[in-house]
């Protein structure tokens, strides 16, 4: 009875806008937005909060922001999405909670999925507690208009010339 | 018995302000400053048309298009800044026009500065020129304001460096061929760490031959900010090498520069 | 009347070379000063002192009353027209003059009119708009008088002023110079090699030679002061030549040459101090002998005389 209690209850939670997932190390990740939509060049933001069910508290903790894409083909460097990905927590006490934000820049169209892994700064034998993966859209934008990169590119040569030819003509006429 | 020493007429500007104005319109009215302002305008013309008509930019290399058109900028801004001052006092000498100036009452000190004025024009002039084709590499990615204020500050403090840097080669140059020779090798030199490969830069030794020396740590912090999106505190930092050079070199140009500035070695028949 | 330049002991050296060695001498207002000497003599580098370019090793000096501690006030004084001083190619004669009149402290307005009446003054006033790039040597060295006189110094010096210049524009920078002294009454230190030019402009000498100060005084002085031989040319008729070398020996000028082709001319060679007296009683034994003298100049006892007595003995 116990046991279809506790999976009524997780159906429940998960069903519920805020994802939780029961880690054995106790410590969950919660992402949100689950969702975002953006266009090329902007800039999100992506919350994490970091809750510590177990009976103790835990060790330092590192947390960690992956970028991947979901298209294959598309080459995804995490470094230039967000800076600083990887966050020292220190520990969390039980039932204490972090809440850590990161700053994503939309770098490339199409489908990013984020995720972010927590592992104890001493037991590298440890599984990553992870949550829910965020799904990015992002749409493109024309972020360079090339129209009328001519005029820019011949006027301003020519103006300076203009001016420079001016001066010696007058510089010439003493 | 002392003869009167007569008030001379009211003294309207300072000598150095005189000595900027002259050195300026030298300069530019003269010519050699407009043209050194239309090949660079080619220069950055050609990057900007290159980058605009290439389709397949994506987001990233736009900011890094944005991030070479500052680092040109700067690199060539200083560069002018430095040669010009490099002809400063070693050119004057050559063409036997320095004894004429050390002859009026205007100190050694108004001289430098007024001399080092001219130098950073060409700087200043590299900088407005740059503007418009920042604004437009960088206005679909909303970089154009810290772009340009970036290049600002930061070309500001290396363009003061190097003409610094120049001015006292050329108070002791022995000709002006030697003062640019020298300020030649010394730019290269201080380039050169740019072209360690990047795992040379990433040890302690490298990134401390990085961050001391101006050009490379000013380089560094426009890329942080502009292609990485750092915030202005992230890296500041990086900042430290080229203030202080900035700071000391231009305190020796126009103070030891100055007390130390003569005609020549042997100025007697 | 105070000296307008005065120098106790100047010495200047270049570590165990010594270009200047306890040079004392005044000049006093409105004196037109001429410095002579050989390559080498120092006239260049006691300018150079005197103007607060160099700084003395040894000794003191006052321009115009003022210390020589005090260079900034005498540099506010002084006109200097340097030696091979080099011009900007692309300013204008002009523009050249109006920039040094406000180092000199004129406002723009007055060193606009300061430049319009020194290039009247000498003589550019139609080329002042000009680039000194197509100036002339000779107007440049106009130009760079102008430039001197652009603070009404006091005391003005000028260095090899008509080097490089063809005979008529000699003339004309001795013309300015006459006329800088005539006007201004400024006192003037002229340094060349052209001794026809201090014998015509200047009112005294000095001759420095090796770093040391040879001579001073007016012309006539050091002429004097070398024993500088002097000689007479005179012209006889042919028949006569020999009946006047006789009259003259008996008169005490011991020797007589034939000079050049000319029949009947002769160089009598009179004595060491510059006295006519030997050659006034060779003149009218030959009268007193019925010799008709038909041609008569005397020659030596000048300055290039002295000059080249006082520095080749040294």
């Amino acid at each position: 009875m116990f046991a279809a209690t506790l999976v009524a209850a997780c159906a429940a939670l998960a069903s519920s806008g805020l994802a939780v997932a029961a880690q054995p190390s106790g410590v969950s990740v919660a992402l949100e937005p689950l969702r975002i939509h953006t266009e090329l060049g902007r800039n999100v933001l992506v919350h994490a909060t970091f809750r510590n069910n177990g009976p103790a508290a835990t060790g330092s903790l590192i947390a960690h922001l992956n970028v991947l894409s979901l298209r294959s083909g598309v080459e995804v460097d995490p470094e230039d999405w967000s800076t600083h990905r990887t966050r020292y927590l220190g520990t969390l006490p039980t039932g204490g909670s972090q809440t850590i934000t990161w700053k994503v820049h939309a770098i490339n169209t199409g489908k990013i999925a984020l995720y972010v892994a927590v592992i104890p700064q001493a037991g590298l034998s440890s599984r990553p507690a992870t949550g829910r993966t965020v799904q990015l859209v992002v749409a493109g934008r024309r972020t360079l208009n090339s129209g009328g990169i001519l005029p820019l590119a011949l006027g301003i040569p020519a103006l300076l010339g203009l001016m420079s030819g001016g001066i010696q003509v007058a510089l010439r006429r003493r | 018995m002392e003869l009167a020493v007569p008030t001379p007429p009211t003294r309207r500007a300072r000598g150095w302000a005189i000595v900027g104005e002259q050195e300026l319109r030298d300069l530019w009215l003269g010519g050699r400053g407009m043209l050194l302002g239309v090949a660079f305008s080619l220069l950055l013309s050609i990057i900007a048309y290159l980058t605009a008509t290439n389709q397949a930019l994506n987001f990233l290399e736009q900011r890094e298009a944005v991030n070479l058109t500052l680092q040109v900028a700067i690199a060539v801004g200083s560069l002018l800044a430095l040669l010009a001052a490099a002809d400063a006092v070693s050119g004057e000498r050559e063409r036997s026009t320095l004894e004429s100036l050390l002859l009026a009452p205007v100190s050694r000190l108004g001289i430098t500065s007024g001399k080092l004025i001219a130098a950073l024009s060409l700087w200043a002039a590299a900088f407005v020129i740059t503007v418009p084709y920042v604004w437009f590499l960088g206005r679909g990615v909303g970089l154009v304001g810290k772009a340009v204020l970036l290049g600002l500050v930061v070309g500001t403090l290396l363009a003061v460096f190097l003409a610094s840097v120049g001015m006292l080669i050329s108070v002791f140059a022995s000709s002006n061929r030697v003062s640019l020779s020298v300020s030649l090798f010394l730019l290269l030199a201080i380039f050169t760490p740019t072209q360690l490969p990047s795992s040379a830069q990433k040890g302690w030794a490298g990134e401390f031959l990085l961050r001391v020396n101006p050009l490379t740590a000013g380089e560094h912090y426009v890329g942080k900010i502009v292609v990485n999106d750092h915030s202005w505190s992230e890296d500041a930092s990086w900042l430290i090498s080229p203030l202080v050079a900035a700071a000391v070199f231009f305190f020796l140009a126009a103070f030891v520069g100055a007390r130390y500035m003569q005609l020549g070695r042997r100025a007697s028949e | 009347m105070s000296a307008a330049v005065e120098t106790d002991g100047l010495g200047k050296s270049y570590g165990s070379t010594v270009a200047l060695e306890g040079i004392s001498f005044s000049v006093q207002s409105g004196e037109v000063l001429g410095v002579l000497g050989p390559n080498g003599a120092g006239k260049t580098t006691a300018i150079r002192i005197l103007t607060t370019i160099l700084e003395p090793s040894r000794g003191s000096f006052t321009v115009a009353g003022v210390q020589h501690s005090r260079a900034s006030e005498i540099r506010r004084l002084v006109g200097v027209l340097p030696e091979s001083a080099g011009y900007p190619a692309k300013q204008s004669g002009e523009e050249y003059l109006r920039y040094f009149a406000r180092l000199f402290g004129h406002s723009r307005a007055s060193a606009r009119a300061v430049a319009a009446r020194l290039l009247e003054q000498v003589g550019l006033a139609d080329r002042g708009q000009s680039l000194i790039g197509s100036y002339s040597r000779g107007m440049r060295q106009r130009l760079g008088i102008a430039r001197a006189l652009v603070n009404d110094p006091q005391v003005i010096f000028l260095d090899e002023p008509t080097l490089g210049l063809d005979p008529a524009g000699q003339r004309q920078v001795l013309g300015l110079v006459r006329g800088i002294t005539a006007e201004r009454g400024a006192t003037v230190l002229l340094s060349t090699h052209l001794l026809a030019e201090v014998e015509e402009v200047c009112s005294r000498v000095m001759i420095l030679n090796r770093g040391r100060l040879a001579a001073e005084g007016t012309v006539a002085d050091i002429a004097r002061r070398a024993a500088a031989p002097r000689s007479a040319r005179l012209r006889v008729a042919a028949e006569h030549v020999a009946r006047a070398r006789e009259v003259l020996a008996n008169a005490g000028i011991e020797r007589v040459d034939s000079a050049d082709a000319q029949l009947g001319s002769l160089v009598a060679l009179l004595n060491g101090t510059g006295s006519t007296t030997g050659m006034n009683d060779g003149l009218r034994a030959l009268a007193d002998a019925h010799v008709p003298v038909l041609a008569f100049e005397l020659e030596g006892a000048r300055l290039s005389d002295a000059f080249l007595a006082m520095t080749e003995e040294a």
